[in-house]
């Protein structure tokens, strides 16, 4: 726990150090930003799919929602995203509890295609509802100059003290739970379920529990998002290859419910996606999801526990 | 005395195969029962049936007198009733003392949770592996860690399926002695599915012996051993009873 709580201060430390030295206007900043963005979203995945196993391919129904909530509350009430904030988490919650009605039985792959299915169902409903989210053409995030009110800024350097936050409160989450009650509990479900029930765990609370946590804190990172970029569509917030699957392959490759997993996951997909796209995109757009299925298949295969386990060898420690 | 446990009638079917026909019978606090039976008589389906892993397709079962079938697992747990796993289940990915951590801290918060699981470990003999890998330890090792993380829960009843295989017979009688004194010290009862008839007949007060999913003796070791039905279903040959 003290060690988790040490790797998590000395990556905050080292990305407020960035932020600080780096152009604060300048692409290299913006590269930061997106790390600390993506470990957080992998940490939010990690907290279901790495302590109980849940692989949801669903999470960008939780990111959208998210981004949407509080763009849209800001856009029609004029309402901070800093309340914005707390209301999308809060629906996100809500609504990973009603997705839990009919996936909650489902095991394995079978739990993953209905969450994939369900965050595909949000990105076509969120594109239909055009007088709820503006529809496919997307919604802008009106700019009113630098303002912490509104948590907006020029430039990605002073966003990176923000995303520190995000990151900070979403790792510290996450250790709380793995080596709290709730931990342990959520653990015995991915090891065993029926001899988690037969020694008195709710198996179905607890995963919920779970579930609803990890929602609300993805709908944090997406209101974040959606402040950082300025603007937002379905195809993009509620994208399955570029928000769900990219959560669970960032905390794949890490490591699987450790806390340096999506840290070292993040650290690795952040930056190729930046290569691929700079020297790649003009010559085969199609090639980075490709590649970044290779990563995959060749992680489960040759390292299933992930990266981090080439430094730590035990299994199911944070 | 009331019965702790109280089977009336219950029957489980898994599509055509009828698993347990009305099966009934009634445990009395504190006492140790044998389930004995051969293969497929439908010991653990019995077990499975008791703590909630199957709901039966009728019939009524009882703990300390309130209705439990038809209930979840966690919830015949938190009222005292739990089993062991044939073949044993214990968390791999976690210590032997992280799984009976897990279990006490399902009523207790953490730090109480850990100091009852070196309790437990310590009742069954395994305090000295309590940091033990799941994969390192040996097989009776397992099997006790079963009843170790059983123990957490604070059981009234505690079902034990095949704690004693594969122990030799100094081992065993280890085990046997442990078992008893749960029992005598805090009272709880046990109902053992035992293979090794030497052990299950020095142990039990009392032997139910199901036969295709029927109960077809019940009494004390020496009747049962010597009921002809259980004689030619189980035992196959009369001398065997006296082994």
């Amino acid at each position: 726990m003290m060690r988790s709580l040490l790797i998590i201060a000395a990556v905050a430390c080292v990305a407020l150090l960035l932020g600080a030295v780096l152009q604060p206007r300048g692409y290299a900043v913006r590269v930061v930003c997106l790390i600390l963005l993506a470990a957080s979203l992998g940490q939010c995945w990690n907290i279901v799919g790495g302590l109980a196993n849940q692989v949801s391919l669903g999470h960008a129904a939780f990111f959208g929602i998210g981004a949407y909530t509080s763009t849209m509350l800001q856009i029609k009430f004029g309402l901070s995203p800093w309340a914005g904030l707390p209301i999308g988490m809060l629906f996100a919650a809500l609504v990973s509890v009603l997705l839990s009605i009919p996936t909650m039985r489902l095991k394995g792959p079978y739990f993953s295609l209905a969450t994939l299915a369900f965050g595909e169902a949000c990105r076509i409903v969120a594109t239909a509802a055009t007088g709820l989210t503006g529809g496919p053409q997307g919604v802008s995030v009106p700019f009113a100059g630098n303002s912490w009110l509104l948590l907006q800024f020029r430039g990605a350097g002073a966003y990176v003290p923000v995303f520190v936050g995000l990151f900070v409160v979403v790792c510290v989450a996450f250790t709380l739970l793995a080596n709290g009650r709730l931990g342990y509990m959520l653990r015995a479900i991915r090891e065993n379920e029926d001899a988690a029930e037969v020694t008195g765990i709710n198996t179905l609370g607890v995963r919920l529990a779970g579930g609803a946590i990890s929602a609300a804190l993805t709908a944090a990172t997406g209101t974040m998002f959606a402040q950082f970029t300025f603007f937002i569509d379905p195809d993009i917030v509620f994208s399955a290859t570029s928000i769900s699957i990219r959560a669970a392959l960032i905390a794949i490759l890490g490591g699987v419910g450790t806390l340096a997993g999506p840290i070292v996951g993040a650290l690795v997909i952040v930056p190729l996606e930046e290569l691929l796209s700079a020297y790649l995109s003009n010559k085969a757009a199609g090639i980075a999801p490709l590649i970044f299925g290779l990563i995959l298949i060749g992680i489960v295969v040759w390292r299933p526990s992930g990266l981090v386990s080439l430094v730590t060898q035990r299994r199911g420690r944070t | 005395m009331t019965p702790i446990v109280e089977v009336a009638g219950v029957t489980v079917r898994f599509g055509g195969l009828v698993a347990l026909s009305d099966v009934s019978f009634a445990v009395r606090p504190g006492e140790i029962i044998g389930l004995i039976g051969p293969n497929g008589a439908g010991k653990t389906t019995l077990f499975s049936a008791l703590v909630g892993l199957n709901r039966p397709d009728a019939g009524a079962i009882a703990l300390d007198g309130q209705r439990i079938d038809g209930l979840r697992p966690h919830r015949i747990a938190r009222l005292g009733m739990t089993k062991t796993f044939q073949n044993t289940a214990l968390f791999p990915a976690m210590t032997l003392l992280d799984n009976v951590v897990t279990a006490a801290a399902v009523r207790l918060p953490l730090g109480a949770a850990r100091a009852l699981a070196r309790d437990c470990l310590e009742k069954v003999g395994l305090g000295a592996a309590a940091d033990t890998d799941i994969d390192d330890l040996t097989f009776p090792q397992k099997a006790l860690g079963e009843v170790a993380r059983s123990l957490a829960t604070a059981p009234k009843v505690l079902l034990l399926d095949e704690v004693m295989a594969a122990l030799t017979p100094n081992e065993m009688d280890a085990v046997v002695a442990t078992l008893r004194e749960l029992r005598d010290r805090e009272g709880i009862t046990l109902v053992i599915v035992e293979h090794h008839m030497r052990a299950i007949m020095r142990i039990s007060e009392r032997i139910l012996a199901l036969n295709f999913g029927q109960l077809i003796a019940s009494g004390t070791p020496a009747e049962v051993s010597r009921d002809p039905q259980v004689v030619t279903a189980y035992l196959g040959q009369p001398d065997a009873s006296h082994a």
